[in-house]
């Protein structure tokens, strides 16, 4: 899948380059974007350090287990086979985060709780109905104060930045709701 | 008023968090500084790990940028856009949001300046950036760490939740 779309992508990318022209724009847009990628990294490597080495004291000291038992009915809703405490933790962090809008700090527990659902997965080159069902939602989870986006705003002059908050939480939760209803759906097919 | 509130509340998550088991891992008499060293050590293993595929999909979206592409599938689907009824000067926001969250942000500023932040093209532009997320970075970056080739209906569930999210965007803007 990502072969074909990554491929497309260059190749567009060429093929538009070579039509508009503007092929000087297109290299040197490459080398910048792929330093650009290093940097981002290297920047969420430490975020990563941080947050893996907090996680795994929550871990060892028994505090995940109690998050897990605490927040069993959400999470059986949308995991139905049921999943290890270390990873609903993980799920759970990546969740919260998202929501309070975190940024780095979701993107680690995210990519941490990928890791784990794909060794319950059994490192299978399928992805699970647990890892579709974790992305769907994590896509779509809603941000309780888009703090960026109301800097921009505020900084533009307006009377109301703060207004699109309502919005934007009421147009996430139906996103939500919609990539849920997918995955269940889809899971329904399979059996 | 009620920004400031959810503002603060989110200003105290991550300290709250961190208080809290570091608290919890002192009451256990743990060896919390080991602990955090070890975790800390996959944590940089993970960072490394996804480094080709954050590199690959950086590249990937550059090349569609700056090659002018994007601006070619913006006219290609204006026409439809428009027998939606979605204003014009969002069609660039609604197709760069899935693949770009630093670009989708350098184009709500651009909205906001020349529209007005308070306009409906403004606001709608602030929610759609405020509700929806940059799906494809997410999936390519997210199954970077993961064995999985064939992704399933992961890449639908995105997508049409995506679409969904815009479109409530433009309609709650209108009401709310």
């Amino acid at each position: 899948m990502m072969n074909y779309i990554w491929a497309g992508m260059l190749v567009f990318g060429i093929v538009f380059a070579v039509i508009n022209g503007r092929l000087n724009e297109f290299s040197d847009g490459l080398m910048v974007s792929c330093t650009n990628g290093v940097y981002f990294v290297i920047g969420l490597a430490g975020i990563m350090a941080v947050w893996s080495g907090i996680m795994n004291i929550a871990k060892e000291t028994g505090l995940i287990d109690l998050v897990a038992v605490k927040t069993k009915p959400l999470i059986n809703f949308l995991f139905p086979k049921g999943l290890k405490k270390d990873t609903i933790a993980m799920i759970l962090m990546s969740f919260t985060a998202n929501v309070f809008g975190a940024g780095n700090s979701a993107t680690v527990f995210s990519l941490r709780a990928m890791e784990m659902l794909d060794e319950e997965n059994n490192r299978r080159t399928s992805a699970s109905n647990e890892m579709c069902m974790f992305i769907a939602v994590n896509m779509s989870m809603i941000q309780l104060v888009p703090i960026t986006v109301i800097k921009i705003r505020s900084e533009a002059g307006s009377v109301s930045a703060g207004s699109i908050i309502i919005p934007s939480i009421v147009a996430g939760l139906i996103s939500m709701a919609a990539s849920i209803f997918v995955c269940k759906l889809y899971e329904r097919k399979r059996i | 008023m009620i920004a400031s509130v959810l503002n603060q509340i989110s200003l105290f998550f991550i300290p709250g968090i961190i208080t809290v088991i570091i608290f919890f891992g002192i009451y256990k008499k743990a060896p919390i500084y080991d602990l955090f060293i070890d975790g800390a050590k996959d944590g940089l293993k993970t960072a490394i790990d996804i480094l080709p595929f954050i590199i690959a999909i950086f590249v990937g979206i550059e090349a569609l940028v700056s090659s002018g592409a994007m601006e070619f599938l913006e006219r290609v689907l204006g026409p439809v856009f428009q027998l939606l009824r979605i204003p014009k000067e969002l069609i660039s926001m609604i197709l760069l949001r899935p693949v770009s969250g630093s670009g989708s942000l350098a184009l709500v500023e651009k909205i906001v300046t020349e529209y007005g932040p308070d306009s409906y093209v403004g606001r709608a532009a602030s929610v759609m950036v405020g509700s929806c997320e940059t799906i494809f970075y997410v999936l390519a970056v997210y199954f970077g760490v993961t064995a999985v080739k064939n992704i399933r209906h992961a890449f639908s569930a995105g997508i049409i939740g995506y679409i969904v999210g815009i479109f409530a965007s433009l309609i709650v803007c209108m009401y709310i």
